[in-house]
C-alpha cells in the first residue's frame, strides 16, 4: 500500500465524485441550455452546487459563481477580467503567490505590478503592505493558504486596511489551497473573488469556480455562446461540476490532520537534529492543518523524495534541481530560507484520510533513509 | 503497374566474393524494418525493392534509417512492353518537376527493341513536347533525372532521397555501449552501429540520487537509437551502492575516475556475457576532467577489450550537429534531475597518479561490488 502526502499537488478523488461523474456522462449528460425538461437535471444540479459553494464561504448576498477549468482559469479571470480597470493602477500581489495570480498580474498592460514582501514565517508583511496601498491601487491578490508553506494569511486584517486606504480596490483571494480545509469568510474578508479548484478536494481535475461578489464586473476572457452570464463562453463541464459538487459534500467538516501533521512532525523533530520548519511553527494558528513543510539537512530534496518513493510513500518537495542547476523555490526564497534549506525541503500535505499509523510508517522509513543518505554530503 | 520503393544499397557494391552475405543481411534489415507497414522486400536484380506497403511515405523514411541503404527512389513499375505507355507515365511524373532535365535509360534486359540512347531519346521528346513552358533539356548538368531501367519490367523514377548508409546491422559484430541521458553516448553508438555493429547498452543508475523519470529519458534515447540498429538490449545497472562506496572510502579528486573505472570493467563483463567484441564511449579529448589523455589512461587500462570512443576528436558543437541529424539531440536536452553532484569532486583529478587510484580502489571490495552490479541490472529490450 502506498501512502500518499502531496495532497497540496493534487488529491484522489473520492468515491462519491466519481459515481456523480459516472451519472452526469450515463445519465445526465443533456447540455443545460437544451429547451426539453430532461435537461432539467443538470441545470438544477449546477444550481444546487453554486448555492453550496456560495454558502461555504459565506458570501454576500447578490454573489455569483462561475464555474470553469480550475484555480488558474479562476485565477486569470479574476485578474485579467479587470484590465480595463487597472489600466494606469497598481496590482498587488503577495511574494509567493501562485504563478497563476504572479504571472496574470505580471502579464497586466499598463498597470504597475507589485509584489508584498513575506516575513520569515511566509506571512504577508501587513505593515509593509500598510505603506505601499494608496489611492492608485486597483487590485490586491492574496492567497489564502500558501501552497507550499502551509501559511494562513491573516486575510481579515489586510481587508481592513484595503477598506481603509483604498475602498475602490477590487480584493481577490485565491483559495485553491485553502477551501474547505481552512475556513473562509467573504464576508468577513471583504473579498472580492475567490477562487478555488475541484482536484484539490478530491474532486475531479478541470473544474474550478470562481465566486464573484455582488456588484463585481468582469470583461470575459473566453467568447461564444454566452454560458455562465457570458461570463465564460463554453458547454458547462457538467461531468466536473457534479463531481466538484459531491467532493465538496463528502469533505468532512471535522478531521484530524492537524493532529496527524503534529505526529509526523514531532517524530521528526526526533529524528532529525538539523530539522526545520519553512513556514509557521507547526502548532500555530495560522499554519493550515494540511501543509507541513520542513528540511532535512544535508539530504536534497529530491534525493529524500525519491528515496521515500522507493518505500511507496509520495511527498512534494520546495525545490528541485534540474541538470545540475538547482532552482530554489520563489516562496522560500520570499521567505529568506537559507540556501542550505531550501535544497532539503521536503512538503507533505495531508488529506482527511492519512492516519497516525501511517504517520509511523513515514517516519521509520525517512529515519532509515536519513541515516543512509545524510552520509553523503558534497565535500 | 503499381508504386513501389526502389532500395539501392552503398558500400557493399565494393564487397567481392562476400557480397551475398552482405546483401542477404540487408534483405533481412529492410524487412524487419517495414515489418510494421506489412511491406514486401524482396531482392531482384541487385536491387532491394519494397512494394504494397500501408503507408508509402513513412515506410520509405523508415527505410532510409536502415544502416546500409545509400538511397531510396519511389518508383513506378510496369510492363516493358508497351513503349507508348511507358511515355505517358514518364510525363505524368515530370508534369510537376520545374527546370532542366534529361532521360537517363539503362537496359540491363539487352533484348529490348530500343537500347538506351534511343530510348532517352524518345521519351525525353515525348516528355518535352507536352511541357515545354517549364521543362527544358541539358544533358550535361541537368537539375532532375527521369531514370528509366529496362528489367524483366520498366522502372521510372525521378527522385532519389539519401539514406544513412552504412553497413547493415550485424554484419560487423557486436558491441556494448556505455550510455547516458547526455548528447554524446547516443551519436558515438549510431557512428559505431552504422558500421554494421550490433548494439548492447548499459546505463548506470543512481536511485535515488536519479529519478525514474531520468532512467525513461535514457530509454527513451535508447528507443530512438534502436531505430537505426535493429533493436538494442539494455542493462540498467544500479550503482548508488558503488557510488556510495566510493565516496566514503576514496580520495575525493579522485571519486569520479575510480567510478569511470568501474564502470568499465562493468561494462565488459556484460559485454562478455553477451557475446560483445567491444566497448563503446561517447568520450572526447578534454571535454571533462574525466576526459583528459591522463584520465582516459587510467580508465582505458581496467579493460582488455577495444575501447571505441568515435567522437574522441570532435568538438562538442560538432556531436550536437550530429545529434540533431540523427534525432537524439532534443531527447538529450530535456532536463532531468541529477543529484549525483552530491558524489562529484569539486576538484576532480585531471592528472591522476596511479598510485593514488589504486590506493583508493584497494579499500572497496571490487569483486563483490562488480558481480552484485551485473546481477541486479535490469534487462529492457528496446
Amino acid at each position: 500500500m502506498s501512502i500518499y502526502l502531496d495532497n497540496s499537488a493534487t488529491t484522489r478523488p473520492c468515491d462519491s465524485a466519481v459515481e456523480a461523474m459516472m451519472h452526469a456522462m450515463r445519465e445526465d449528460f443533456y447540455n443545460p441550455s437544451a429547451l426539453y425538461a430532461a435537461a432539467m437535471g443538470p441545470e438544477k444540479m449546477m444550481k444546487s452546487c453554486r448555492e453550496k459553494i456560495l454558502r461555504s464561504v459565506h458570501a454576500k448576498g447578490g454573489s455569483r459563481v462561475v464555474f470553469l477549468s480550475g484555480g488558474t482559469e479562476a485565477d486569470n479571470l479574476a485578474i485579467l477580467g479587470q484590465q480595463k480597470k487597472c489600466r494606469g493602477q497598481k496590482v498587488f500581489y503577495s511574494a509567493g503567490e501562485h504563478p497563476a495570480v504572479k504571472e496574470a498580474c505580471q502579464a497586466m498592460e499598463e498597470a504597475e505590478a507589485v509584489a508584498i514582501p513575506y516575513t520569515r514565517e511566509g506571512l504577508v508583511d501587513v505593515q509593509a503592505l500598510e505603506q505601499m496601498l494608496d489611492e492608485r491601487t486597483a487590485l490586491i491578490c492574496i492567497m489564502q493558504v500558501n501552497n507550499e508553506t502551509g501559511t494562513i494569511q491573516p486575510l481579515q486584517e489586510i481587508g481592513q486596511l484595503i477598506r481603509r486606504l483604498c475602498p475602490k480596490a477590487h480584493f481577490h483571494v485565491d483559495g485553491v489551497q485553502g477551501y474547505l480545509r481552512v475556513p473562509f469568510d467573504m464576508q468577513a474578508v471583504g473579498a472580492d473573488s475567490y477562487a478555488l479548484s475541484g482536484h484539490k478536494i478530491h474532486g475531479p481535475k478541470g473544474i474550478g469556480a470562481l465566486v464573484m461578489g455582488p456588484g463585481v464586473q468582469l470583461h470575459p476572457r473566453q467568447v461564444g455562446g454566452g454560458q455562465e452570464n457570458t461570463i465564460r463562453s463554453g458547454t458547462e463541464n457538467t461531468v466536473g461540476i457534479a463531481g466538484l459538487s459531491a467532493a465538496i459534500d463528502a469533505f468532512p467538516k471535522e478531521h484530524t490532520m492537524q493532529q496527524v501533521k503534529m505526529h509526523l512532525y514531532e517524530g521528526l523533530k526526533e529524528i532529525i537534529p538539523g530539522l526545520s520548519v519553512n513556514g509557521p511553527a507547526p502548532d500555530a494558528a495560522y499554519a493550515a492543518p494540511h501543509i507541513l513543510n520542513v528540511s532535512l539537512p544535508p539530504v536534497r530534496s529530491e534525493t529524500m523524495l525519491h528515496a521515500l518513493e522507493g518505500k511507496k510513500i509520495y511527498v512534494g518537495i520546495g525545490s528541485a534541481c534540474s541538470s545540475h542547476k538547482q532552482k530554489v523555490s520563489p516562496v522560500l526564497r520570499a521567505m529568506h530560507v537559507d540556501q542550505a534549506a531550501a535544497e532539503s525541503a521536503l512538503r507533505f500535505s495531508f488529506c482527511p484520510e492519512n492516519t497516525i499509523e501511517e504517520m509511523n510508517a513515514v517516519l521509520e522509513a525517512v529515519k532509515g533513509q536519513y541515516a543512509l543518505l545524510s552520509r553523503f554530503q558534497r565535500r | 503497374m503499381r508504386q513501389l520503393l526502389m532500395v539501392r544499397y552503398g558500400e557493399i557494391y565494393l564487397k567481392g566474393l562476400n557480397r551475398p552475405y552482405f546483401m542477404k543481411a540487408l534483405v533481412k534489415r529492410v524487412r524487419e524494418a517495414t515489418r510494421e507497414y506489412k511491406a514486401n522486400v524482396w531482392l531482384h536484380d541487385a536491387r532491394i525493392f519494397v512494394s504494397d506497403m500501408t503507408d508509402a511515405d513513412a515506410c520509405m523514411e523508415r527505410v532510409r534509417k536502415v544502416f546500409g541503404v545509400h538511397s531510396v527512389c519511389p518508383a513506378i513499375e510496369m510492363e516493358k512492353d508497351d513503349f507508348d505507355a511507358i511515355c505517358v507515365e514518364a510525363e505524368k511524373m515530370m508534369r510537376t518537376v520545374n527546370g532542366t532535365f534529361k532521360v537517363e535509360a539503362r537496359r540491363s534486359d539487352k533484348r529490348y527493341f530500343m537500347d538506351s540512347p534511343m530510348i532517352n531519346r524518345n521519351i525525353g521528346e515525348y516528355v518535352l513536347e507536352r511541357n515545354e513552358d517549364h521543362l527544358s533539356v541539358d544533358v550535361h548538368k541537368p537539375e532532375h533525372i527521369l531514370s528509366v531501367e529496362i528489367r524483366d519490367k520498366a522502372y521510372l523514377y525521378c527522385q532519389v532521397y539519401m539514406a544513412v548508409g552504412g553497413m547493415p546491422v550485424g554484419t560487423g559484430g557486436k558491441a556494448a555501449l556505455l550510455l547516458s541521458g547526455g548528447i554524446d553516448s547516443p551519436v558515438a553508438g549510431y557512428m559505431i552501429a552504422k558500421r554494421g555493429v550490433q548494439l548492447i547498452s548499459v546505463h548506470y543508475h543512481s536511485f535515488p540520487y536519479t529519478s525514474e523519470q531520468a532512467k525513461e529519458k535514457v530509454l527513451d534515447l535508447g528507443r530512438i537509437l534502436s531505430q537505426y540498429c535493429c533493436g538494442m538490449k539494455t542493462y540498467v545497472v544500479p550503482f548508488t551502492e558503488i557510488q556510495m562506496e566510493i565516496h566514503e572510502k576514496c580520495p575525493e579528486d579522485y571519486t569520479t575516475l575510480i567510478m569511470r573505472r568501474y564502470m568499465m570493467r562493468i561494462a565488459e563483463k556484460i559485454a562478455e556475457k553477451e557475446g560483445a567484441l567491444a566497448l563503446i564511449t561517447g568520450e572526447s579529448i578534454g571535454q571533462v576532467a574525466s576526459q583528459t589523455m591522463e584520465a582516459l589512461q587510467t580508465t582505458n587500462e581496467v579493460v582488455k577489450m577495444p575501447v571505441f570512443r568515435p567522437l574522441i576528436g570532435f568538438d562538442k558543437a560538432d556531436i550536437i550537429d550530429y545529434a540533431k541529424k540523427i534525432g537524439t539531440y532534443e531527447t538529450s536536452s530535456l532536463p532531468y534531475e541529477d543529484c549525483c553532484t552530491v558524489f562529484t569532486p569539486k576538484h576532480p583529478a585531471t592528472k591522476p597518479k596511479m598510485a593514488k587510484i589504486l590506493e583508493g580502489e584497494e579499500k572497496l571490495d571490487q569483486d563483490a561490488l562488480i558481480e552484485k552490479a551485473v546481477n541486479e541490472a535490469e534487462i529492457i529490450l528496446l
